[in-house]
């Protein structure tokens, strides 16, 4: 159940490329990111460590005491990109992830950071849900647990579970409350069915 | 107009909101009221009593997306201006702003529909568990983490309580209210057009945003400046 931002973390000496990395990963509406450029090696070790982020754009050429495989290591969940800003042997690069060139079009860009996040993120369109996970988005809201659930519908807990996280990634509603009112818009439940279980 | 520009203590207060009206409800978290004349930043921070650099680090934080390095932690924060102005920013969110939004939903959903009671009652009462979390949420800053820091800044014993405890596990807490602005965008069930509502969830939008900021605000000013002491500190 996955919906915060994904955090991006910029580390390049250079103002405009900075920036301009920056606002070029922000054009992306799909997924939201949170992006935040640094320029320093201190800054470097202290956001790493207060806001471990998602991904970690940084180029082979910042000023830093610490290998990038030492990173990856310590960070194990961190993708490592190395932005290319110069002619460089791409044998030095085997331990980033992904490259991103300066010469890289916003396509080619926003291409490599999908990628690197698909795992995680919710790029499931279909909204409809289906009889079963209607079944489910009813017993939810009338406030029953995810074994009364799997009890009532005859079902496994992990069955139950694994519905109500393709529930979440198709309404994209990831709290009982907000199901509730998607419920009862959608005439799945009645209000007065349901009125003792939600005060 | 340029994207990056910092305000600076000799630029005159009116000219800051001028450029950016956004910035009204910051003025007011830190009790600075309207009619300003011609006064600078500096003369109105020393009127208040407002520690200058906090103040500016703030402005600026707020009026730039990217570049944080530079408003932050290395020009000597002042602990008890930023952790007043939070608190203000609590108080400001808790007993102002999530009230009237409350108060706008209320009015703006109510129409002559039958089922529009029905409708109504669950929209708010999801707003109330909300706020509820929200409450939560500001309630464990304004008791344990500010007085961590104040304590810290003090010389006072903390214990083993370390700000990046915090850091880890402190989220963003406007994203719930965008999901209720979501489920009203798509699941609005009458067939009517609704200028209020259309307000109010302009006014969600907004307020999002400025939860946002504060959090933001937290994550990428306060709590690295926090680390810094801890480190000069040697805790």
């Amino acid at each position: 159940m996955n919906h915060r931002p994904f955090k991006i973390l910029i580390a390049e000496k250079s103002a405009i490329l900075r920036n301009g990395l920056a606002d070029i990963l922000k054009r992306n509406s799909n997924i939201p990111l949170s992006i935040t450029d640094i320029s320093e090696e201190k800054s470097l070790k202290l956001f790493l460590k207060l806001h471990t982020p998602d991904i970690l754009i940084i180029n082979p050429l910042f000023p830093t005491h610490e290998r990038i495989k030492d990173i990856t290591k310590e960070y194990d969940k961190m993708n490592v990109v190395a932005l290319i800003t110069t002619l460089m042997d791409m044998n030095t690069l085997v331990d980033y992830t992904d490259t991103i060139t300066i010469y890289d079009e916003y396509e080619t860009i926003d291409n490599k950071i999908i990628n690197l996040l698909e795992k995680e993120s919710d790029d499931d369109d279909s909204e409809q849900l289906s009889s079963r996970e209607k079944d489910i988005v009813s017993c939810i809201v009338k406030g029953m647990t995810n074994k009364t659930i799997a009890e009532t519908l005859c079902i496994s807990v992990h069955t139950v579970i694994t519905h109500r996280k393709n529930i979440a990634k198709k309404l994209q509603i990831h709290t009982p409350a907000g199901l509730t009112i998607y419920a009862i818009v959608n005439k799945i439940v009645d209000i007065k069915e349901i009125k003792e279980s939600i005060n | 107009m340029s994207i990056d520009f910092n305000y600076k203590p000799s630029d005159k207060m009116c000219n800051l909101i001028a450029r950016n009206h956004a910035l009204l409800s910051v003025l007011t978290r830190f009790g600075i009221s309207l009619g300003f004349r011609e006064k600078t930043i500096k003369e109105i921070c020393e009127e208040q009593k407002i520690d200058c650099q906090t103040f500016l680090s703030i402005i600026n934080f707020l009026e730039n997306q990217y570049g944080i390095e530079r408003y932050n932690y290395k020009q000597g924060i002042c602990m008890d201006t930023i952790i007043k102005y939070l608190k203000e920013s609590h108080i400001y969110f808790l007993d102002y702003y999530l009230p009237l939004l409350r108060q706008k939903l209320e009015e703006s959903l109510s129409n002559d529909a039958a089922e529009s009671e029905d409708f109504k009652s669950i929209v708010l009462l999801y707003f109330d568990k909300y706020v509820t979390e929200v409450h939560h949420h500001m309630q464990y800053e304004d008791k344990y983490v500010f007085t961590y820091v104040s304590n810290l800044v003090k010389g006072k014993p903390t214990g083993n309580y370390s700000i990046i405890k915090f850091a880890q596990k402190h989220n963003d807490i406007g994203l719930k209210l965008s999901e209720l602005k979501n489920i009203i965008i798509k699941y609005y069930p009458f067939n009517s057009v609704n200028n209020k509502l259309n307000d109010t969830l302009s006014e969600i939008f907004r307020c999002e945003y400025e939860l946002a900021q504060h959090c933001k605000m937290e994550d990428y000013l306060f709590t690295p400046a926090v680390a810094e002491l801890e480190n000069k500190l040697n805790k």
